[in-house]
């Protein structure tokens, strides 16, 4: 039992990463996902070990729910509201998504209102009860609701839930009696924080996946026990961690943002190998990117996250940045002869140009390949030829009118796409107060490494990795996840008058119930508990999250909690005041039960001077260059060359841009420096 | 513009009579033979002659494509950078400020001026900013020549008679210099939730002077190089209800403009100062060009359109907003002449709102990727005259314009717009926010609080889709703030927050609902102030659409089983304009918003489209039995609980 294997599902392909912990070997491989039943490539995929009774984990980062979510093809969902509170999610918050576009329609709930129902009860902002909850009418209700089969599954959100839960605890107990087939979602136990429209959305969207992802995760975990697999079977949750399957069917809205995850983790494990503290990560696809930082060691966590505009889900999750841009961005010309690239997207189909599915459009993928940069007999390790004429002529149609070469069209369609990146690389940084120089920027994904020297160059970060594996690096995050639980609760106080026996009763509540969460999942010894809270000065509406370091509060350690917030809000804003009351808002609690990590492989020596397998002709800024092409299977550790130069594997290419420098590492990781003179990586 | 000889204050604030602009240097306008200044030769010419061919009259034609010497590619990523620098100081804002209008209504924008104070970028916040932040910083720089400011300058600026929007706005300004050299701004403009003056909240509805909507202040400084300038924090704090939220507003702006410098900075130390400025001024070219592609595409003629303001809180009497929207070639020119003349009421606006409004119309029917600067304003002339509704004169009110008049000029320009491209424009919104003023005692801290609430409306049905329920009005992008947030902040009882049936003007393509609340007051008492309109005229509907329903704002005293408006409840002039009525403990307060206008024909709407809408709620029986001639049965047995 040493295997631990990740899986990632894709809409194309599902990811295989093994981890043999004796052999102290990985082995990574892909396998077509077929459309409509997930498990199949899964199956499939899982012939590729010889022995699964060898396997000790199993850990799948699935889209069910995200899919279901975005492609509105979930439950018939009942939502119970307090009287008077039903349209919550249908009024939003009355903000529009763009300014300037009147054809915008506002997204709907995951509900129809017809199902919106009320019932008799209020909780005020004290907590106190000021209208009794009307158990015959909800009695009522669930019989109705059972009876008519109108519905499929049930969201309940009243007021003030998160100071006193009783009504929606007493609401789950009726259903559980009168209509015990229907799964209830209850906003107490998703999200217990204020803002009734955040928590609204957010209990929706679990109710809403809830029927199908049962059905998935238990045919999922069948099949896989049938094909041999005896180890933990476990699902990737949004916050990177894993969790059981039984815990993912009980809460399914925790899956939403799971896919992402699992580079993040593997990067963070690689940062702490390579003593790297500051990284910043981008995962570039086909339409998107996704962004994300580690900070000293850690990964960000957030739960201000919008599925689509108007649609907030507040759970914990890493927090990773989504921008529309990705190698099918579609470059184009405006009235006056501006060029943009993107936000619209050729997606896989018809894909750009150069795949021959019928696009006409140019896309970056389109420019990086009449640069030389892609070699078209060469992608995704052979399996597909690209079009190099169609490409020629797609970019064509934004050369011609400014009289530029084809060369010179696809060099500007990059540098705008590299500024668009840069733009959302900077945005995260800045925005947490971070300073880019003080990054080294990690790619992976199928076009991230294509970037990595612009972007380094653009954003001033002096040092760039491209690791192993970067077509599979998420699955391969995967295999190494904790298992973790997070929970937060809304409790307002102030510096003016701190409530020690009510914070202290909250933190103490909190503690509980995220090791008893990991408890029920089989986690009993060695975690860790982290507490938090969320402050800001009395009056302002946004928060700074400020680590807790004692596990109780004491009047005399008071001091120097005010303090601590004073001096990160200065180190963030550059501003403090001083004498000003401090609100403290959510308190939060985070057991961790880590799992071993995987000892890399170490590559061979290298025994003499990198070997080209190819030399061909590349276009950069400075010209049109005769460039080496390496393989990257053929490379050792302490190989190093300048730019410019290309290395190739079967998902990607990474580009070396004259005046940068590569270099591999003992792990077989790509090590690129800015400037010829740059130290060695190690 | 004139000030008295010492300086100190302004003896007459001198107009082109023409466009309405405010003349700040008497030298640089001509004499008129008939009497009365205008800016320049094309007002000069427009005032003798009238209307005339826009596009001749310009002498523009060549200026729709863009000829600059910087490349596109560059250009885009300047304005790349510039957005990312004015997006960064609007987070530093929302995240930093004290008001709610601020950090949930995001009522601020942000931007970056070249060293004429001309606007290279703005943040995508509120809309009625971004068109409105050019003549505002114009009116600084224009009383404050280069050789007056040093480094480290922070001038801080509300005067609605010196390009200000109304006296909540307040505009801060930082000159940036680099190695001794002038070479730009960054600017931050936010609506500070009080301000003194008569009421709390300082939206006095029932005003008929400036005087009594807080404190006015002219572009002073705030901080001298790098330093506060305690004389000028103490003055304004003193006038205020809330000096702590203040405070913290203005650390959070100047926050903004601190950062927009060093960003800026770091951006110009890669151009170098003069490769900067010219690439910036070929921004403003290439937007320019794409604004008058955008025009040239629309039909040229004059199209007039006209609405009204239902009264000004004052007098009970309607004010009309006409417009003549003139466009030929690539120009477009939007009169206002033939609106009424200035109200007694403070619904009145400084030109800076018709402009800002009339920008705002036309970015919502052109090409959305185009970059908002002083560039892409050019090729569009608003003409208001001196001493209208929309144009006011020193020192008649204006609190009240800038939130209620902006989406009612938006709309009625669109009204216009909508003879010319029809499939781009939908029916009215709701265009109103009933904005609810309220303050009080906190009983628990013995400090003032104030508050603004902001309600949505239903958009109107447009060729294709439905309007949007529950929406910001067209010249803010606002959120609402929650109701656990509102009751555990201030002392009311939410009762009811819902969508209103039947809201929605009738079409093919129905008008989208507004949105409507009850409150129950828990406190002794509060203060309550409240500016809105909509509640006689309704939002008209397009291509045979039917009007949607009005806004409503009513009491029910305790003890009383009767709704009533504020004429009947407190003798007030207007139901929808009025200040510091007294509510107490028990009183409820009920605010309905209107819906959207329909847009085409109701009996094309399809019957099975409309039974939905009944199941759901958003139609009455009643209503798809009368607009659309859709009988819905009841259903045996109600799923409601």
């Amino acid at each position: 039992m040493s295997l631990h294997l990740g899986i990632d599902t894709g809409g194309t392909f599902t990811d295989f990463m093994l981890y043999d912990e004796e052999q102290r070997s990985l082995k990574a491989w892909k396998v077509l996902s077929t459309p409509g039943d997930p498990t199949a490539a899964v199956i499939t995929g899982l012939q590729q070990v010889a022995d699964p009774g060898q396997i000790s984990s199993v850990r799948l980062g699935t889209t069910v729910a995200t899919n279901a979510l975005l492609e509105r093809r979930g439950a018939r969902v009942a939502y119970l509201a307090t009287r008077g509170f039903r349209d919550v999610p249908f009024i939003q918050r009355g903000n529009r998504r763009s300014h300037y576009d009147l054809s915008w329609v506002k997204p709907k709930p995951f509900c129809l209102r017809r199902h919106a129902f009320e019932v008799t009860e209020r909780v005020d902002h004290t907590g106190a009860v000021i209208v009794p909850l009307d158990v015959k009418a909800v009695r009522r209700l669930a019989r109705h609701l059972a009876e008519t089969g109108e519905v499929e599954a049930v969201a309940v959100n009243l007021l003030f839930s998160f100071l006193r839960p009783d009504h929606e605890l007493a609401i789950r107990d009726i259903f559980a009696e009168e209509a015990p087939d229907l799964p209830v979602s209850l906003s107490y136990e998703i999200d217990p924080r204020w803002k009734e429209d955040q928590r609204a959305m957010t209990t929706l969207a679990d109710a809403y996946v809830k029927p199908l992802v049962g059905q998935q995760v238990r045919s999922f975990r069948a099949r896989v026990v049938e094909a041999g697999v005896t180890g933990r079977i476990a699902l990737m949750k949004s916050n990177g961690s894993e969790m059981s399957t039984e815990a993912a069917e009980a809460q399914p809205v925790n899956l939403a943002v799971s896919g992402p995850t699992g580079g993040v983790t593997a990067a963070k494990h690689l940062a702490a190998v390579k003593s790297i503290d500051n990284l910043v990560t981008l995962d570039i696809g086909g339409t998107s990117t996704d962004v994300s930082v580690v900070v000293e060691g850690r990964e960000r966590f957030t739960d201000d996250y919008e599925l689509e505009f108007g649609i907030p889900l507040r759970v914990p999750m890493i927090d990773i940045r989504t921008i529309g841009a990705g190698g099918g961005s579609i470059a184009w010309i405006d009235k006056v002869g501006g060029l943009h690239v993107g936000p619209e997207s050729a997606g896989a189909n018809p894909g750009p140009a150069c795949y021959g599915f019928g696009g006409t459009r140019p896309t970056v993928t389109d420019a990086n390949l009449v640069l030389g940069r892609i070699d078209p007999q060469s992608f995704l390790g052979g399996k597909m030829t690209l079009d190099a004429a169609a490409a020629r002529a797609a970019i064509e149609t934004v050369a011609a009118p400014h009289g530029w070469s084809v060369e010179q069209a696809a060099l500007a369609i990059l540098r705008i796409m590299n500024n668009n990146m840069v733009g959302a690389l900077r945005a995260v940084l800045i925005e947490q107060g971070f300073d880019p120089r003080q990054f080294t920027l990690m790619t992976f994904g199928g076009a991230g490494s294509l970037h990595v020297c612009d972007l380094m160059h653009e954003a001033n970060i002096p040092l760039g990795i491209v690791p192993n594996h970067p077509g599979q690096f998420s699955a391969y995050g995967f295999t190494m996840a904790d298992a973790r639980s997070d929970r937060r609760r809304s409790t307002l106080l102030s510096s003016r008058d701190f409530d020690l026996a009510r914070a202290n009763a909250v933190l103490a509540d909190l503690s509980r119930e995220v090791l008893e969460d990991l408890h029920k999942q089989g986690h009993d010894s060695g975690i860790e508990l982290r507490r938090s809270m969320q402050m800001r000065y009395l009056g302002q509406n946004y928060e700074l999250e400020v680590p807790l370091t004692v596990d109780r509060f004491t009047a005399e350690g008071m001091e120097a909690i005010w303090r601590d917030f004073h001096d990160r809000f200065e180190e963030r804003y550059r501003f403090h005041l001083p004498d000003e009351p401090i609100e403290m808002v959510d308190m939060g609690c985070t057991a961790i039960a880590h799992m071993p990590k995987p000892e890399l492989p170490r590559l061979p020596v290298a025994a003499g001077p990198a070997e080209p397998d190819a030399t061909r002709m590349v276009t950069f800024e400075e010209g049109c260059l005769p460039t080496p092409v390496f393989k990257r299977h053929a490379l050792a550790a302490g190989h190093g060359f300048d730019g410019p130069a290309l290395v190739e594997e079967d998902v990607s290419v990474t580009v070396v841009r004259p005046g940068f420098r590569l270099e591999v590492d003992v792990y077989g990781n790509l090590v690129i420096s800015a400037g010829k003179t740059a130290n060695k990586g190690a | 513009m004139r000030f008295a000889a010492n300086g100190f204050y302004v003896e007459s604030y001198d107009k082109c009579c023409n466009c309405g602009v405010l003349l700040y240097r008497r030298d640089a306008a001509i004499e008129r033979d008939k009497g009365g200044l205008v800016c320049g030769k094309w007002c000069l010419q427009w005032a003798e002659n009238g209307a005339q061919d826009v596009a001749a009259s310009s002498g523009a034609a060549d200026r729709a494509s863009y000829r600059g010497k910087t490349d596109v590619v560059d250009l885009k990523i300047l304005d790349g950078n510039l957005a990312s620098i004015c997006r960064d100081m609007g987070v530093t804002v929302m995240r930093t400020a004290y008001s709610p209008i601020f950090s949930e209504s995001l009522d601020f924008t942000c931007g970056l001026f070249d060293a004429s104070g001309a606007m290279i970028a703005v943040g995508d916040f509120c809309p009625s900013m971004i068109g409105g932040m050019p003549l505002i910083v114009q009116a600084i720089v224009d009383e404050y020549p280069v050789e007056t400011l040093e480094e480290g300058d922070v001038i801080v600026h509300n005067d609605p008679y010196r390009g200000g929007m109304h006296t909540p706005e307040h505009t801060f300004l930082k000159p940036i210099f680099r190695q001794g050299a002038l070479v730009g701004f960054a600017g931050a403009i936010g609506h500070i939730g009080e301000i003194g003056g008569m009421v709390p909240g300082s939206f006095f509805a029932e005003a008929t002077e400036a005087f009594s909507e807080g404190l006015r202040i002219p572009p002073v400084r705030i901080k001298r190089a790098g330093q506060d300038c305690p004389d000028v924090w103490k003055m304004m704090l003193a006038n205020v209800r809330t000096p702590r939220a203040n405070y913290g507003d203005y650390r959070a702006l100047i926050a903004a403009v601190d950062l927009g410098e060093r960003r800026l900075l770091e951006l110009v130390e890669r151009y170098g100062a003069s490769g900067f400025a010219g690439a910036a001024a070929d921004l403003l070219d290439y937007s320019e060009a794409r604004m008058r592609a955008e025009i040239a595409d629309i039909p040229d003629g004059r199209y007039a359109f006209e609405d009204m303001m239902e009264d000004d809180g004052v007098e009970a009497r309607a004010l009309p907003i006409r417009t003549a929207v003139h466009v030929g070639g690539n120009e477009a020119v939007v009169d206002f002449n033939g609106t009424a003349p200035q109200a007694r009421g403070p619904m009145n606006t400084p030109l800076s709102v018709p402009q800002a409004a009339a920008f705002n119309a036309f970015l919502q029917i052109t090409d959305f990727t185009i970059p908002k600067n002083a560039g892409c304003f050019r090729p569009i002339r608003v003409l208001v005259p001196p001493g209208c509704l929309l144009n006011v004169e020193f020192p008649a009110p204006s609190v009240g314009g800038n939130t209620e008049c902006h989406p009612r000029i938006v709309y009625t320009v669109l009204g216009a717009l909508a003879q010319a491209v029809p499939d781009r424009v939908p029916a009215a919104d709701g265009g109103t926010w009933s904005n609810f003023l309220f303050g009080g005692t906190d009983p628990r801290t013995g400090e003032y609080y104030t508050s603004y609430d902001l309600h949505t409306v239903g958009w109107g049905g447009r060729n294709g889709a439905d309007g949007n329920d529950a929406v910001s009005s067209m010249n803010g992008n606002c959120r609402t703030i929650p109701v656990e947030v509102y009751e555990t902040r201030y002392p009311w009882l939410v009762e009811d927050w819902s969508l209103v049936p039947d809201s929605g003007g009738a079409g093919e393509f129905r008008g989208g609902l507004g949105m409507q609340k009850t409150i129950l007051c828990r406190a002794d008492e509060v203060v309550v102030s409240h500016v809105g309109d909509r509640q006689q005229v309704a939002p008209w509907g397009l291509n045979g659409g039917g009007v949607a329903a009005l806004a409503a704002t009513r009491f029910k005293l305790a003890g009383s089983e009767d709704w009533n408006d504020a004429r009947e409840t407190y003798g007030k002039v207007s139901p929808s304009k009025f200040a510091n009525v007294v509510v107490r403990a028990g009183d409820r307060v009920h605010i309905a918003m209107p819906g959207g206008g329909g847009w085409g024909d109701p009996a094309r709407r399809p019957p099975e489209t409309v039974v939905d809408d009944v199941l759901d709620g958003y139609l009455s029986r009643e209503a798809a039995q009368s607009a659309y001639g859709v009988a819905v049965p009841v259903p045996e047995k109600p799923g409601s609980a």
